[in-house]
């Protein structure tokens, strides 16, 4: 169980989180619903190490993340897929792949099963990252995430700016990992993303987490989720 | 001599200048490149090269090739190994700030270059070269029956010389196999590309960063130990490289090593053709306005990307 608790984050002097805790369990999807600025990134990069925590204490089943040096987190079974894909734009797909690979000391066996998800990237191999389309790098990103073989992996707005049909993959890939006992966190601007597939949702305003809901109320009252978003 | 031999020997001595040029600018890029550092004490881990060069083969005595072959293993690595320490001690403790490494580095230049002051003393130190044959080299003419190959009087080099070509060559398609086909040139181009994504993805930026600071370094010193029987090592050494090595690494595109390589060709051949039908000064004024050109009209440099 991945465990966030009452952790405060600041860029240089801007308090960004204020005593925000979350929790998500193997198996299960946590959705970070807030506007654009309410600190759901932030939240997933401290959770990586990227950005110091300044109080409180972020967990991995018995292992205390805020104490590890930012690169041996991947270790410990953490996969990030950023925003904006960030991918090593001048390597090639398999050389993206080989990163995630190194990461956790995975064979080629992680390696088939990952191209068997995103079976477009096996056509693509020696191209550079660069030169994918818009859909097609979010595949790699994911793709260079799912090679670390991680028990959670934190997703960063993954269906921004993609066509139905690539939504529809990437949901497809969550559910699937889902099932493989992996436990998720999903950052999404998609409302009905929300809806259809978290088991949780935590809501993030100015930095704080006023209140986490269940899947089912959500779902119940899906009103609450473009409340939060500003969505009328 | 004719004009075609004349300018054919001044090529050769400049393909000399653009081979360790190469190797030492090269040093500069993959450091700039990989940790965004500009290292204003290049020159002196490429004089730390030649200065443990005549150290090293004065230890060691005997035949110089035993001195000199010793000297191309043991100098690089302990140059590295002062630079990783550096790293260790200056630079990650002010996390690699691209301003205060400026400073920084300029003052570790002047660590370097008084300590060496201190310990070897003021002396222009010679080493001499572990083989030193000279050949006559032929050129091409057209007489009265045709083509005909002679051998003009002065037409000449050292096998040394055309060794340190061969050797420079030799380094950097190692280099190039390293970062292209290794699995720790991969851990370098990722951290190059995105520091912050490679640190999410396991790797120890900081190991990284003290890996690439040693090669840099290494690479200057054993440029250095190439150079060294062909020029003496002295304290003051440093100054030359460093200016032609940001000159090259301007010019060829911050980062680029491809870039890095052509441009150290066209300042290497220049530099040496210049100076020989002219003066150095004249070369080095014609380099520095190359710089100025590139820095109007294309400040990405050659080979570079723009920002």
């Amino acid at each position: 169980m991945l465990e966030v608790r009452s952790i405060d984050v600041a860029y240089d002097k801007v308090q960004v989180l204020f005593n925000l805790s979350l929790r998500v369990e193997r198996g299960s999807i946590l959705c970070l619903v807030g506007r654009n600025g309410a600190g759901k990134t932030t939240t997933l990069k401290s959770i990586m190490g990227l950005i110091p925590v300044r109080q409180g204490s972020i967990t991995f089943d018995q292992t205390v993340l805020t104490t590890l040096p930012p690169h041996e987190i991947p270790g410990s079974g953490i996969a990030y897929v950023p925003q904006g894909r960030r991918l090593f734009a001048e390597l090639s797909v398999k050389q993206n792949m080989d990163i995630g690979l190194m990461a956790s000391g995975a064979g080629q066996d992680t390696y088939s099963s990952v191209l068997e998800m995103f079976p477009k990237l096996q056509e693509r191999l020696n191209q550079r990252a660069e030169t994918l389309s818009g859909g097609e790098q979010q595949m790699l990103a994911m793709a260079r995430a799912l090679c670390m073989k991680p028990e959670v992996i934190l997703l960063d707005e993954p269906t921004e700016g993609l066509q139905p049909s690539m939504i529809e993959l990437i949901r497809t890939v969550i559910l699937q990992l889902k099932s493989q006992n992996v436990a998720i966190v999903l950052v999404e601007q998609h409302v009905d993303t929300v809806i259809a597939m978290a088991d949780s949702v935590a809501f993030i305003v100015h930095g704080r987490n006023p209140e986490t809901i269940s899947g089912n109320e959500l779902r119940d009252n899906p009103d609450r989720v473009e409340r939060y978003l500003g969505v009328e | 001599m004719e004009f075609g031999p004349y300018l054919f020997i001044a090529s050769l001595e400049g393909a000399i200048t653009a081979a360790v040029l190469a190797l030492t600018a090269v040093g500069l890029s993959i450091v700039f490149g990989i940790m965004r550092v500009v290292n204003v004490a290049h020159g002196e881990f490429y004089m730390l090269g030649a200065v443990f060069a005549w150290w090293i083969t004065n230890l060691i005595g005997g035949h110089p090739a035993v001195g000199f072959v010793a000297a191309v293993i043991i100098t690089p690595v302990l140059v590295g190994v002062l630079a990783v320490i550096a790293d260790h001690l200056i630079l990650r403790k002010i996390d690699y700030d691209p301003e205060r490494t400026i400073v920084a580095t300029i003052g570790l230049l002047y660590v370097i270059q008084q300590t060496t002051l201190m310990t070897f003393g003021p002396e222009a130190r010679p080493v001499e070269a572990p083989f030193n044959k000279r050949i006559a080299l032929p050129w091409i003419e057209y007489g009265e029956q045709g083509l005909a190959l002679i051998w003009p009087w002065g037409l000449s080099t050292t096998t040394y010389k055309l060794a340190v070509i061969v050797a420079a060559i030799f380094i950097l398609l190692m280099l190039w196999l390293l970062m292209t086909r290794t699995r720790i040139g991969l851990i370098m181009r990722a951290t190059q590309l995105d520091r912050e994504m490679a640190t999410a993805h396991g790797i120890p930026v900081n190991k990284v960063y003290a890996l690439v600071f040693g090669l840099g370094a290494g690479l200057a010193a054993l440029g250095a130990v190439l150079i060294v029987p062909i020029q003496q090592a002295h304290y003051l050494m440093g100054a030359d490289p460093l200016l032609l090595s940001f000159i090259v690494v301007i010019i060829g595109g911050l980062g680029s090593v491809v870039g890095t390589i052509v441009a150290a060709l066209f300042i290497g051949l220049s530099d040496g053709i210049i100076s020989v039908f002219f003066t150095p000064t004249l070369a080095k004024i014609i380099a520095t306005l190359a710089v100025a050109f590139v820095l109007v009209f294309r400040p990405q440099g050659m080979f570079g990307k723009p920002e």
